[in-house]
């Protein structure tokens, strides 16, 4: 199986990369746009793909992803089962610090709860932070793209003092054991 | 002018947008050029049709002149209604081609034979269709303006588009139409409904040419080839630019019904009746950027790309195909 890993190759000089998967592949052009126009202290490459496994044929120019973020539209049931079909394709070192997901429309009416709480419990039972995201307008995108880049700049070693490993243990997602019963209280 | 005319006329100026107003009048002729001077288009509309009453009037027009004001309102804003369009089978190869004015006398001629109180005009636009403005009446009454039928003959083609039929008159102008040319009008398949009584040949398309989107050099796309892919997929299936805005596409199955979880209605031996319904605001653009963005599987089903191919909206799928 063609597991992506994180540590196989060398890192970059003040470089970091970014991976973003999603199924949809619209909102991952916005957020790549802005995240390259934010940052300009560090040199940041943004990749994007629908889904896990990558092409093998990118295999030897592809640098090392500091990264992996997976975008999950609420709306659609398919981003959500293309995303946990991807996760197979990681190599566990990912998950210390060096996945992220990231979610639009959790305030949409239309959009079944249940499927937010399954996306929490995925990220919670693999330790990584869940990031909502307002895909619609500008300020929404740029929010996320800001986040983003907070958590990129760990993963790829940029600052001193915090790892990736480190700061996911503040942020992971947690489940509360009663999010079954949805309880209004 | 009677009420009924004034009335007639009231509701068409309601119809008929400001903006052209004055061209249409200028296209219907019957106004004198003095009396189309003294028209003032800057005013509120209800005055100006109070004015063009008191001109009509005048002039002594009738029905008939203002039925043709309306005619020519639809020919250049077809795009009001709801057009369906069929296509008339059995056309013989070499039919002899009939003129304009025999045609026009037949047609009248049958159609008052079929119902005696209608109201038929025929007009010739351009050289390629011909426009035919219906007002059903009934044996007893006169014909009823307001809600006239439209029918566009394209010539050379077998194709007819119709507007505002309903199902009372339609088997009448089932009989009469266009038994002229040879084309049987009793065999009618429904091919199309939508805004426009127009044709689009259907065609194949080629690949869409590599416009250069500038990308920022940071950003790379790992699985650009199945991008291009699907993209070119969806440009061969239904075509690049701008597409026909067509609203529903319906497909009648008469195909045995499958499922091996619900044994009461598999292994019946009819065919399971049922009609599926697209709908949509610009159905042929949603379904091409479906087909791009991956939603519909590739290669494209010719369930979907016959639309194109075929040139048709309304199908009856078989077991055999489409």
């Amino acid at each position: 199986m063609s597991l992506l890993k994180p540590f196989s190759k060398l890192p970059g000089l003040n470089t970091a990369n970014i991976l973003l998967v999603e199924n949809e592949e619209q909102f991952q052009q916005k957020l790549a746009d802005t995240v390259v126009l934010q940052e300009k202290t560090v040199n940041v490459n943004v990749r994007l793909a629908r889904s896990l496994p990558l092409p093998m044929e990118n295999e030897e120019s592809r640098p090392r992803i500091d990264l992996v973020v997976f975008i999950i539209h609420l709306t659609s049931e398919l981003s959500f089962q293309s995303a946990e079909t991807s996760l197979k394709y990681l190599d566990p070192g990912y998950f210390q610090g060096k996945v992220c997901f990231l979610v639009t429309s959790a305030r949409n009416v239309s959009v079944p709860p249940e499927r937010l709480v399954s996306v929490r419990k995925l990220a919670a039972s693999l330790h990584c932070p869940l990031l909502c995201a307002e895909d619609q307008t500008t300020e929404g995108v740029t929010t996320a793209a800001h986040r983003l880049l907070a958590i990129l700049k760990v993963a790829a070693g940029l600052v001193p003092m915090a790892t990736g490993l480190y700061l996911s243990t503040l942020t992971r997602c947690t489940v509360p054991s009663d999010i079954d019963q949805q309880n209004f209280e | 002018m009677d009420d009924s005319t004034k009335h007639i006329l009231q509701r068409l100026m309601r119809r008929i947008p400001s903006q052209m107003l004055q061209t249409m009048l200028g296209k219907w002729a019957h106004l004198s050029r003095e009396d189309l001077h003294s028209l003032d288009f800057t005013q509120p509309k209800w005055v100006l049709t109070e004015h063009l009453l008191a001109l009509c009037e005048e002039n002594g027009l009738r029905v008939k002149h203002i039925t043709e004001l309306e005619m020519i309102y639809i020919i250049e804003n077809p795009n009001q209604g709801m057009w369906h369009g069929f296509q008339l089978l059995d056309a013989e190869e070499d039919a002899p081609s009939i003129e304009l004015t025999q045609f026009k006398e037949q047609f009248k001629a049958n159609l008052t034979e079929l119902i005696s109180h209608v109201s038929i005009k025929i007009k010739k636009h351009t050289d390629e269709a011909i426009w035919i403005r219906v007002a059903w009446g009934d044996n007893f009454t006169k014909p009823y303006h307001l809600k006239p039928t439209y029918v566009v003959h394209h010539l050379q083609t077998p194709y007819v588009f119709v507007t505002g039929l309903t199902s009372k008159y339609k088997p009448l102008l089932n009989q009469t139409e266009f038994c002229h040319t040879g084309l049987s009008s009793g065999h009618k398949i429904w091919l199309y409904e939508g805004r426009s009584p127009q044709w689009t040949e259907p065609h194949r398309h080629q690949r869409p040419s590599d416009e250069a989107v500038p990308t920022d050099p940071n950003i790379e796309k790992e699985q650009a080839e199945n991008t291009e892919n699907r993209l070119q997929m969806a440009c061969e299936a239904f075509g690049d630019g701008t597409l026909p805005q067509l609203q529903k596409a319906v497909y009648k199955l008469e195909t045995k019904f499958r499922d091996n979880s619900n044994k009461t209605l598999t292994g019946r031996e009819e065919p399971f009746r049922g009609v599926v319904e697209f709908a949509s605001t610009n159905l042929l653009e949603s379904l091409r950027h479906c087909v791009s963005s991956g939603m519909a599987s590739t290669p494209v089903t010719p369930l979907l790309s016959s639309i194109t191919q075929k040139g048709r909206n309304y199908f009856v799928i078989t077991d055999k195909g489409v």
